[in-house]
């Protein structure tokens, strides 16, 4: 069949006008079908805005599902490994699902506007997903990824950036919440959420209101540091922060082509968002409880941090008596820490009981050329970079 | 929680049902059946059944003997000609009848009874125990595989060849490269459909027969009975084993759903509001109603939810009953032949043109028949099984069952030409009638069909076979579960026995 090239098959989201204009290297990438940039500038430019000013990101292309109906608290609680029967109206909760074998499916943040109304954001497609694990309750679920804009807001000065764009009295929204604010006469939900471990917002509007909402924010921003941030800067401040990414630091169980690359919760350090004291049914649960009772988890997820300066990209990790323990699933050198870290994928014991000796062979780049470097790697928490600004309320504002 | 708590309640009295119950109370355990209709039996009830298998050996001795007299039953495939096919089982009888057609036919057939044989044993030995249990790595389980697949390779390569071939194909083309007379292909054909949801000419109908066979004592044409006194009979014996074994019965007794606790099913609670507890619920639903209802949608993981999906259970069989007030006159039938199983289905391309329209939940002028006459007391009937009536009619089954009812009739005039005189009273009961009065979902006389990936250690669905659920403490010992449909009990067995073990 010929292709018709007066269409393009990649959608562009309703930024696209902005964003377009604001790449300086042409670098684009598809989610979801959308195009989006992979970087604007230049990574580290975009890196340090997210730390010390503002970045900003188109984040329209992740999947978003509209759960309602008389069971949507109900359904949303079965889906998930985390109880959120508790959860209360205008939260959001971070949450992972696992399908039978308890395998995790993927990670993503669930919006709860009331009872009868949820929202899941992910990274990847799971609307069947969704559908047929809907079987057998009163709800709905609609997949909004086009019709929901979303914009994400992260670093430091981002309370004070959205505040001169008019949302007032921002600062006082706790992590993990969201309200809804009317800015310019349009509808604008903000909740404090977002993937880079800092302080930060995510802004969900009107595709109609893209492009002036953008505007507003760069202009309320131009004094506060302000930068649109692409995909390369995210993965580095996602690494930072000590954030899984599907697919990257493990395989979504719906996509791996082998068994054994399938994850459980506790083999990728998620074994906290596991609630077996739920009152009802989750899916995976059996499966999961099994593994629990048998102490069958084969792997863990950690962070490591290793010797020197040169980051230690899909480096084989050993014992010292130079067995493969594991893989390095995510690395770089983090200009805020000054520290060379990585996450990585550890066979047990090694990581959870055995921390020290472990040596992570590297392959430095040099002009085609490699140095391969042996260093020395220390066990330690996932979570690298965690600034008091984050879970700060209320939020630090600047002029 | 009630005083009162049972080893075992068994939801649905069917004959699985109450096999089930009768061994596991002979080990003095206490066994309660909630039966929703206001009598036990099931489908084995001569509204539904003709003719059943003789039970097996495993089944009779593990309830303790069963007391029931067989009458072998001979096939007859009607012709409009008045040239019949008679078939008995009887390997010399059957060569001398098929050479008054065709001595070549005569010959291929021993031929083709000999393969036909050989596989369905290989596969029948398999049949009767519980089959291995996928997903689940044991050492047992992969042994079980291990032989399955050593007995079809020690058939000889030849064999061997033969069986991997046959195992996917159609009943059709194995019939067209044998046999040249269209009447004994239309008889074999209409055994290897009868019951399921395909045509000749769709793949995997050989394999449907191999099953039959399996269950009829290895046998194209031998092997079918029907019980003094009728399949009724063999109900009342089992309940008269029931009543021995201290079972107790409620009928009228509808469950709505397993009650759980800690992940596990601890009793059932019925739809008048009453609880009941057990060690152990075993359910001889279809697999359908077993997870969608009694089980709760809201208790399965999303994978497993997927799969009772794909769960194939659509029912293409209507049962049709004619009251007689004397006995039609069949061209060219002795009373021998009135007594045989009397097939109308004259060719292959009559039973493909017949199922076509079921695919479209339409209904065909001319069905498929098997016919039984029954005379053994004042008021005679014909107990007729007619293929393929749809689960639900286009049309809706109400606006068109009676015009149905009189194409049926029609077709039977053909052969008998003063059927409509003898006719007192017609009732025709659809597979959706079989729904909702015997509360088996899409209709299936086999509570799901009979394929290469609904059978042994797929049946009903991966990760379920070995007659236990995906919840703790619920099992199942129906049709649905492995060896499956036919009238032998021996789901019910072998059920019993896994419960027994975990009891």
């Amino acid at each position: 069949m010929a292709i018709d090239l007066r269409y393009s098959a990649l959608k562009k989201t309703p930024f696209h006008s902005r964003t377009s204009l604001a790449s300086r290297t042409n670098h684009w990438y598809t989610w979801n079908g959308f195009t989006v940039p992979t970087e604007y500038s230049t990574v580290e430019l975009e890196y340090t805005a997210a730390r010390n000013g503002t970045s900003v990101m188109d984040l329209t292309p992740m999947g978003k599902y509209e759960i309602t109906g008389e069971e949507a608290h109900a359904f949303s609680d079965y889906l998930v490994t985390r109880d959120l029967s508790e959860m209360k109206d205008n939260t959001v909760a971070y949450i992972i699902w696992c399908n039978e074998d308890g395998k995790v499916i993927d990670d993503g943040t669930i919006f709860k506007y009331s009872s009868n109304k949820f929202m899941l954001c992910c990274a990847v497609k799971i609307y069947n997903w969704l559908n047929d694990s809907a079987e057998g309750f009163n709800v709905k679920i609609e997949d909004v990824t086009d019709t929901i804009a979303a914009l994400s807001l992260q670093g430091p000065t981002s309370c004070s950036t959205l505040k001169n764009y008019g949302a007032i009295g921002l600062e006082s929204l706790a992590p993990f919440e969201m309200k809804e604010f009317n800015i310019d006469g349009n509808n604008v939900l903000i909740s404090r959420t977002g993937f880079t471990g800092d302080l930060g917002y995510e802004l969900w509007i009107d595709p109609k209101n893209a492009e002036a909402t953008w505007d507003a924010i760069f202009d309320a921003g131009k004094h506060l540091k302000i930068r649109p941030f692409g995909m390369n800067a995210l993965e580095m401040t996602r690494i930072e922060a000590g954030f899984i990414q599907t697919n990257t630091d493990f395989m979504a169980a719906e996509d791996a082509l082998r068994p054994v690359r399938m994850r459980s919760p506790y083999e990728i350090g998620m074994g906290w968002l596991v609630h077996f004291k739920k009152k009802n049914y989750f899916i995976g649960k059996k499966a999961l409880k099994k593994e629990k009772e048998m102490g069958s988890t084969e792997r863990c997820l950690v962070g490591l941090d290793i010797d020197g300066d040169k980051p230690a990209h899909g480096s084989v990790i050993y014992n010292s008596k130079k067995e493969d323990i594991g893989i390095v699933t995510a690395a770089m050198w983090s200009p805020t820490m000054k520290r060379n870290v990585a996450l990585a994928s550890l066979r047990r014991p090694y990581g959870i009981k055995i921390k020290d000796n472990i040596f992570a062979e590297i392959y430095h780049p040099e002009e085609i050329e490699y140095r391969k470097i042996w260093a020395k790697c220390k066990v330690v928490k996932r979570q690298f970079y965690s600034p008091e600004r984050r879970n700060k309320v209320p939020a630090d504002l600047y002029e | 929680m009630s005083e009162k708590k049972y080893d075992a309640i068994i939801i649905g009295g069917g004959h699985n049902g109450l096999v089930c119950a009768n061994i596991i109370a002979k080990k003095n355990k206490k066994v309660l059946i909630c039966e929703a209709r206001e009598t036990c039996g099931g489908l084995a009830n001569h509204e539904i059944i003709n003719y059943i298998p003789s039970i097996p050996n495993s089944v009779t001795q593990s309830i303790g003997g069963l007391n029931l007299q067989y009458n072998p039953k001979g096939s007859i495939a009607l012709s409009e000609s008045g040239r019949h096919i008679r078939l008995i089982g009887n390997q010399h009888i059957d060569h001398a009848t098929i050479s008054n057609f065709s001595t070549q036919d005569a010959d291929r057939y021993l031929e083709f009874d000999n393969k036909m044989t050989q596989f369905s044993k290989t596969l029948g030995g398999f049949m009767m125990d519980p089959p291995p249990r996928v997903m689940n790595n044991s050492f047992s389980d992969y042994l079980k595989l291990f032989k399955l697949g050593f007995n079809v390779r020690m058939m000889g390569k030849k064999r061997f060849n033969e069986f991997a071939r046959m195992i996917g194909l159609n009943i059709a083309d194995e019939l067209e490269d044998n046999f040249e007379s269209v009447l004994l292909q239309g008889l074999i054909a209409h055994d290897a459909v009868l019951g399921s949801n395909l045509g000749p000419r769709s793949p995997g109908s050989l394999i449907n027969l191999l099953y039959r066979m399996a269950i009829h004592g290895n046998s194209l044409f031998g092997g079918i009975y029907e019980i003094e006194g009728g399949s009724n009979k063999f109900i009342s014996v089992l309940l008269d084993k029931c009543s021995k074994n201290n079972v107790e019965i409620k009928t009228s007794a509808s469950v709505k759903n397993c009650l759980i606790e800690n992940d596990r099913a601890i009793g059932v609670e019925l739809h008048n509001g009453e609880k009941v507890f057990g060690k152990t619920i075993i359910s001889n639903a279809d697999p359908r109603s077993t997870y969608s209802s009694l089980l709760g949608s809201q208790n399965l993981d999303t994978d497993v939810k997927r799969r009772i999906k794909h769960h194939r259970s659509k029912g293409r069989v209507a049962k049709l009953s004619l009251k007689l007030n004397k006995i039609p006159e069949f061209n060219e039938c002795n009373n021998d032949d009135l007594n045989s199983r009397m097939v109308i289905s004259p060719s292959i391309d009559y039973i493909e043109e017949n199922f076509n329209p079921s695919k479209f939940d339409k209904l065909s002028s001319e069905p498929v028949l098997e016919i039984c006459l029954k005379n053994n007391n004042e008021n005679p009937s014909l107990d007729i099984q007619v293929q393929y009536a749809p689960y639900k009619a286009h049309g809706g089954w109400e606006n068109i069952k009676d015009d149905y009812v009189n194409s049926i009739i029609k077709i039977i005039s053909k052969y008998a030409n003063n059927i409509e005189n003898c006719i007192d009273s017609k009732t025709l009961i659809t597979p959706d009638d079989l729904e909702k009065n015997y509360h088996v979902s899409g209709g299936h006389w086999h509570h799901g069909e009979i394929q290469i990936d609904q059978l042994f250690m797929l049946r009903p669905i991966p990760g379920a076979a070995q007659y236990k659920t995906h919840l703790d403490g619920l099992y199942m010992c129906g049709a649905g579960t492995h060896p499956g449909g036919g009238m032998h009990g021996i789901s019910g067995k072998n059920a019993a026995k896994v419960v027994l073990g975990d009891l």
